[in-house]
């Protein structure tokens, strides 16, 4: 299948750029914006993005695995590409938690990379994912399914922005009143998180925080943080200034999936 | 160990099943579907359900309350039932070892079914699901 799969190219979203390559039944991975979809036999077997906790983040951070127990399945089964296999075989996980688990994990990704319809990059023939084959989605599946996320979300309070920017909570806002999982998320909101560092934070899928967030501004408890004061330029003999690396969540996990090949 | 497929074929081996789905009550994603569903779109029918499971899973008279009573990963509602002439949906919460909220529903005949079996069998599909 190397170097036949150039349609893609021609498209100006990913989304269609994956019905293209579906159709050929490629398999590799396809680079988006916010994110990397891998198909296998033009089948989405699993999707990543900066913006969503991964499987290892969404299964230690529960303490559903211990963090030793998924860094031996990486180590162990990540250059044969069989981390899932591994897991289940190992009977760390149950065949069927291992798969509610990943599909969560490949929807919530797939809304970051296709909902806002930008351009792919690149794709990468023939490349496999080391997690390895746990479930697979047709693409139109997974297309249909970003663009029904993004109106279930519109239809709760139509403000895109509160996706990604920094959130704060109006002054009386009491978690205690509010359905466990909305408080807890409500508790974290502090006018410098995002919504995605809220979900990381919780160990919770990002998509469904988004949700939490807008039902929270619907309700008028969380509204877009002021930008910070400019800082003053500094003068000289000032200390250096502290970088905020926004891709620092970005680097980590790069630097991750190195050290799993 | 049963995955999603499995678990969804052994709840449709129950007496009068005509549907079985998994569904995410946040999203409204339907994880996995079997057999038919009711109004013929299983994606429409999972968006359904799931907004009655949120609701309830929300509501503050008929889930178990934020006291502490029940820890953080387990679901604050058991099960629902839905009982219309024909048929009967059975609604049932899964708790898992990670962060989710996901929900059996199986869709069943009301002459040929068993309500009380089916209650029981698809509690004990939940635990296998994720507990294997």
């Amino acid at each position: 299948m190397t170097g036949v799969t150039t349609a893609w190219t021609a498209h100006e979203t990913t989304s269609d750029a994956l019905g293209a390559l579906a159709r050929e039944g490629a398999t590799g991975a396809l680079s988006g914006e916010r994110g990397i979809v891998y198909l296998a036999s033009g089948r989405v077997v699993h999707v990543e993005s900066a913006f969503t906790p991964g499987l290892g983040a969404l299964l230690t951070q529960s303490g559903a695995l211990a963090p030793d127990g998924w860094w031996e399945a990486v180590d162990g089964g990540g250059t044969r590409h069989r981390v899932g296999d591994r897991l289940v075989d190992s009977g760390r996980l149950a065949a069927g938690a291992l798969e509610v688990c990943h599909l969560g994990a490949l929807f919530d990704a797939a809304y970051f990379v296709l909902a806002r319809d930008s351009r792919a990059h690149r794709f990468r023939s023939g490349a496999v994912h080391w997690l390895g084959a746990v479930r697979s989605v047709p693409v139109d599946s997974v297309v249909r399914e970003s663009r029904r996320r993004r109106d279930l979300l519109e239809r709760i309070w139509p403000d895109p922005a509160l996706d990604t920017v920094p959130l704060t909570r109006v002054p009386d806002a009491d978690p205690a009143d509010l359905p466990a999982r909305r408080g807890r998320t409500l508790t974290q909101v502090d006018g410098v998180r995002t919504a995605a560092d809220i979900a990381a934070a919780l160990g919770c899928h990002t998509y469904h925080t988004l949700v939490e967030l807008r039902r929270l501004a619907a309700a008028g408890l969380v509204t877009a943080a002021p930008p910070p004061p400019a800082p003053a330029p500094p003068g000289p003999g000032a200390p250096p200034v502290a970088w905020d690396d926004p891709d620092a969540a970005l680097l980590r996990r790069l630097r991750d999936a190195l050290e799993a090949l | 160990m049963p995955g999603i497929d499995e678990s969804l074929l052994e709840a449709m081996r129950l007496p009068g099943a005509r549907g079985a789905s998994l569904v995410d009550w946040i999203s409204g994603l339907a994880l996995g579907a079997v057999g038919e569903a009711p109004g013929g779109d299983p994606e429409a029918t999972a968006a359904e359900t799931a907004e009655l499971a949120r609701h309830v899973a929300e509501s503050g008279s008929l889930a178990v309350g934020g006291d502490g009573a029940v820890p953080e990963k387990e679901p604050p509602v058991e099960d629902l039932i839905v009982t219309t002439p024909d048929a009967y949906h059975l609604l049932r919460y899964v708790s898992t070892p990670f962060d989710s909220t996901v929900f059996l529903h199986l869709w069943l005949d009301r002459n040929d079914g068993n309500l009380a079996l089916a209650r029981i069998r698809l509690a004990e599909l939940a635990d296998r699901l994720v507990l294997g």
